[in-house]
């Protein structure tokens, strides 16, 4: 079975696809503007579906905005990379 | 009230007027139970009470007893008993009636009615005095908050029933409670017309149409809602459409898909649509199959009961056979003043549309959305049985709009999801639905659905 982390990037990647955006984009790509592209009621989208898929998402629950879509999925846990330092 | 059970009673003491499953209530048994709680109702020296009580002959019986000595009666929704003691408190009742000597009804004293004598052979009879005034008390169903007391006065209530013809073949479904305005201007309907009101509990689609088949109702009213689960129940069972010769809706915004499903499934059947409120009263009814109603309703005159007009996008009313106000406010200055219905509504053509009410709007980030046009739009959807479109709480926007769908029997959820977005991908970017979930039920509330944010369903 998938990690959250993974499960969660598979939920977002398969989201950007179906709003015509690049569903590979970087990791460290910022979400919006320039970036991956994401406006508010993307976003608005983005956080609903986390939070019904996860139970808990970054938008929502955290201080401030995550900026990439590795902030995203670091609410979901560590990357394996840095469990492994 | 009284008066139309004498008259029907008088003409045919022995005609069905309550079926409630294998029970059968004639008029003049119905009339000698009113005489008999009259009776009681004045030697106790009641002037309001509440009654818990799911057993329509029952509370038939007290709405007319009530009337007639002119005691404010206030029925407590018969399927919520938790709520008795809070409502009890809130609308100062100090007397509930009630079958159940164990409820909880707080600091108010609970009686038992049903043991209250009957006076046979009442028929024709004028026992109870008349009364100058007839206060009855009505609760809101609390869509969008908390009930509220509606004061009204059985002479306005009545005001409508002169214009019914006489129809005793007429069986006609109690789909709402009779603690609602709607149930209460069927009840008047069938007393007026000497028909049958076929009241079969619980109150739910599934039983109305099992009551339609087995207990042959011809005629039934319900809400939009009641008539879109009775449709997804007649899918799912297979059997064929029970034979309706008239079909009623109202209490909410009536969809053109609907209608024209309904056309389909109930082809012999006269479908009409009334604009009514607990506030206002029945403003009449449109037998044209077609949503919203005609423009030609902002042009009665003043001698008509109800008259409407449009301001700022929302329809107001001037009724006679409105409240009197709410319990425990002040009484309305003018009740057949102008007054908002908190129904917003557009002028297409020569149509009045419903836009929704005003207390659904959704602010997705400072822009309003209606949510009927797309609920409208998703309940049209092959696969979708029924649907809800409500805010959903956002910490980006302050509300998305969110649907609730409970799919249809075999349907494909990962299609219907792509469908819903192909049918709304025209619609601006705030109206466009950010979070689409299947569920098993919608919440309703007296057969309406609900669309305010609630908590527990409102998530995962």
């Amino acid at each position: 079975m998938a990690s959250p982390r993974i499960a969660a990037e598979n939920v977002i990647r398969e989201f950007l696809g179906r709003i015509k955006k690049d569903p590979a984009s970087p990791l460290d790509a910022p979400l919006y503007a320039d970036g991956v592209g994401l406006d508010s009621l993307e976003t608005a989208e983005l956080s609903a579906l986390l939070e019904d898929e996860f139970g808990s998402d970054p938008f929502s629950s955290a201080d401030e905005l995550p900026q990439t879509l590795a902030e995203v999925l670091d609410h979901y846990g560590a990357a394996v990379e840095a469990e492994a330092v | 009230m009284i008066e139309l059970l004498r008259r029907a009673a008088e003409e045919g003491p022995d005609r069905a007027a309550v079926v409630i499953h294998e029970q059968v209530v004639s008029y003049g048994e119905l009339l000698a139970r009113a005489e008999g709680y009259a009776a009681e109702l004045t030697s106790r020296g009641l002037r309001r009470f509440a009654t818990f009580d799911g057993d329509a002959a029952r509370v038939i019986a007290l709405l007319a007893a009530a009337s007639a000595c002119g005691v404010e009666l206030c029925q407590f929704p018969p399927a919520e008993p938790e709520s008795v003691a809070e409502l009890a408190a809130r609308f100062d009742h100090t007397v509930v009636l009630s079958a159940d000597p164990d409820l909880d009804a707080g600091d108010a004293e609970v009686l038992d009615h049903t043991v209250w004598p009957t006076v046979p052979g009442a028929a024709g009879a004028q026992s109870s005095p008349a009364a100058d005034a007839r206060p009855h008390l009505i609760l809101t169903t609390g869509t969008t908050g908390a009930p509220r007391g509606v004061r009204h006065d059985w002479s306005r209530l009545v005001r409508g029933v002169h214009r019914v013809r006489e129809t005793p073949h007429e069986r006609w479904l109690l789909a709402y409670g009779l603690h609602q305005f709607a149930g209460l201007q069927v009840l008047l309907h069938v007393a007026a017309a000497r028909a049958t009101l076929v009241a079969p509990a619980p109150r739910t689609p599934r039983a109305g149409l099992r009551a339609m088949r087995e207990l042959g109702v011809t005629h039934a009213s319900a809400t939009p809602t009641y008539w879109r689960f009775l449709l997804t129940e007649l899918a799912a069972d297979g059997a064929p459409a029970p034979s309706l010769r008239q079909i009623t809706l109202g209490g909410e915004a009536v969809p053109g898909p609907l209608l024209a499903q309904l056309e389909r499934t109930f082809p012999d059947a006269a479908i009409s649509q009334v604009y009514a409120a607990s506030e206002f009263g029945s403003s009449g009814s449109v037998k044209d199959r077609r949503a919203g109603l005609s423009r030609s309703v902002l042009e009665r005159g003043d001698d008509a009961d109800v008259a409407m007009r449009i301001v700022d996008g929302e329809l107001w009313v001037r009724s006679r056979v409105g409240m009197l106000g709410y319990h425990g406010d002040p009484p309305v200055e003018d009740p057949d003043g102008w007054r908002a219905t908190g129904d917003l509504v557009e002028l297409v053509g020569d149509r009045v549309e419903f836009r929704g009410r005003s207390s659904d709007i959704i602010n997705v980030g400072g822009t309003k959305v209606h949510p009927l046009p797309i609920e409208e739009r998703v309940s049209s959807v092959p696969g979708v049985a029924v649907a809800r479109v409500w805010g959903r709480p956002s910490a980006l926007t302050g509300n998305i709009v969110a649907v609730d769908v409970v799919p249809a029997p075999g349907a494909d959820p990962a299609r219907v999801k792509a469908a819903i977005g192909e049918a709304c991908a025209d619609l601006a970017g705030a109206a466009r639905p950010r979070s689409i979930r299947f569920v098993d039920e919608i919440p309703v509330r007296g057969s309406k659905i609900v669309r305010r944010d609630i908590p527990q369903e409102g998530r995962g």
